[in-house]
């Protein structure tokens, strides 16, 4: 039992699951969700896959697109990384494997949140609009964009339960690099 | 080792280059579009009311028939004929404006949806509208229109609430000018 318990990382297995997981989920659910009035046009975002709705439409952009396939292949790449680094974490090249794996899902967090924030920055600049990234707001399209006519609309955003999940992938991943050590440690059986 | 590190270097460049040089060969004739795909520019140009039978209406309401005016109570019902021509069903939650006297632009009341109304796409829907002649408005009929049976009135600060979003048309787009009844005739 204990050499069960000793001869893997378990943070790194459940790291890699969970972020392998996380591609799944993140390619049907939004880590971060944009809707304007009653579901009139939406924007649903994440690393892995990132589309705007408009009535009935459904559209990506495709600079975007590729940044999305970079981001899948990227978590892909670390998920299977930390698996394989968790399940024979004594090798000589395990270090390696973990050093690849570990820190991408926390960059995809921090990447995402970050671009989220310029991207809301850049909207409030350039466009005059205001949008939340948690809640809800009322906003007003720049005249210049519509002649005679003012558009009103209620912004509403959030972060959805995917982002969460990568956070906690995130958090295993370092778990997973902080136990590194003692799992290495522990005498083989 | 040093293999290893090769191969995971290798593997970080490869997820990174190839889909950026993938999607630049793709767009490499038209690399606005890799930014703005075609989609969001015909979206654009129906919003602001671009030509052809695809565009979505933002047009002002138009008024049908005549205003039905109720003494007892100085409220009165205009009705609006309103074409959905988004590809969706919508809901007009409310409907507001503010009327003026035509000629003298003074304000004489204030106008409200009696109902939210559904309109299928492509269907045009039937909007009433009550509103209620003030105290001072009252006042401006008798002084300023007593020998007109019919005022003309338009409205001003109009406002369609659909499907979460607010419509507010300014005076350059409300020029249809009302016939109503003359309250003081």
């Amino acid at each position: 039992m204990n050499s069960i318990l000793t001869k893997f990382n378990w943070f790194g297995l459940a790291g890699g699951a969970t972020t392998i997981l996380l591609i799944v989920v993140s390619l049907v659910y939004p880590w971060w969700q944009l809707t304007v009035g009653d579901a009139l046009f939406t924007v649903n975002a994440s690393p892995v896959n990132m589309n705007m709705g408009f009535l009935d439409t459904s559209f990506t952009i495709p600079f975007i697109w590729a940044l999305n396939i970079i981001g899948i292949l990227t978590l892909l790449a670390s998920g299977i990384a930390m698996l394989i680094y968790s399940i024979i974490p004594r090798k000589s090249y395990s270090k390696r494997l973990l050093g690849f794996g570990y820190k991408k899902p926390l960059f995809a967090v921090l990447f995402f949140t970050i671009g989220l924030v310029v991207a809301t920055v850049i909207c409030q600049v350039v466009l005059s609009l205001n949008i939340p990234l948690m809640g809800s707001t009322t906003s007003t399209l720049p005249i210049p964009f519509v002649s005679g006519i003012t558009l009103t609309f209620l912004l509403s955003a959030g972060f959805q339960w995917p982002f969460w999940l990568a956070i906690v992938a995130a958090g295993l991943c370092i778990a997973a690099r902080l136990y590194h050590g003692k799992a290495v440690a522990a005498p083989s059986v | 080792m040093d293999k290893i590190r090769l191969l995971l270097t290798v593997i970080t460049i490869v997820i990174v280059v190839i889909p950026i040089v993938g999607i630049l060969l793709a767009y490499r004739d038209n690399l606005l579009g890799l930014f703005v795909p075609p989609m969001i520019t015909e979206i654009a140009v129906d919003l602001l009311g671009g030509d052809g039978d695809n565009a979505y209406g933002l047009e002002p309401p138009t008024i049908v028939g005549e205003p039905q005016y109720d003494e007892a109570s100085h409220t009165f019902a205009v009705t609006f004929q309103y074409k959905n021509s988004f590809p969706v069903d919508i809901t007009i939650k409310s409907l507001s404006g503010n009327i003026e006297c035509d000629r003298d632009r003074f304000p004489l009341g204030n106008t409200s949806l009696s109902k939210p109304v559904s309109i299928d796409a492509g269907e045009t829907g039937t909007l009433t509208v009550f509103g209620t002649w003030t105290e001072e408005a009252i006042d401006h009929f008798e002084n300023e229109h007593e020998h007109e049976e019919f005022v003309d009135v338009f409205l001003v600060d109009f406002a369609v609430d659909f499907s979460g979003i607010q419509i507010q048309f300014d005076q350059s787009q409300m020029k249809q000018t009302i016939q109503v009844p003359n309250p003081a005739y």
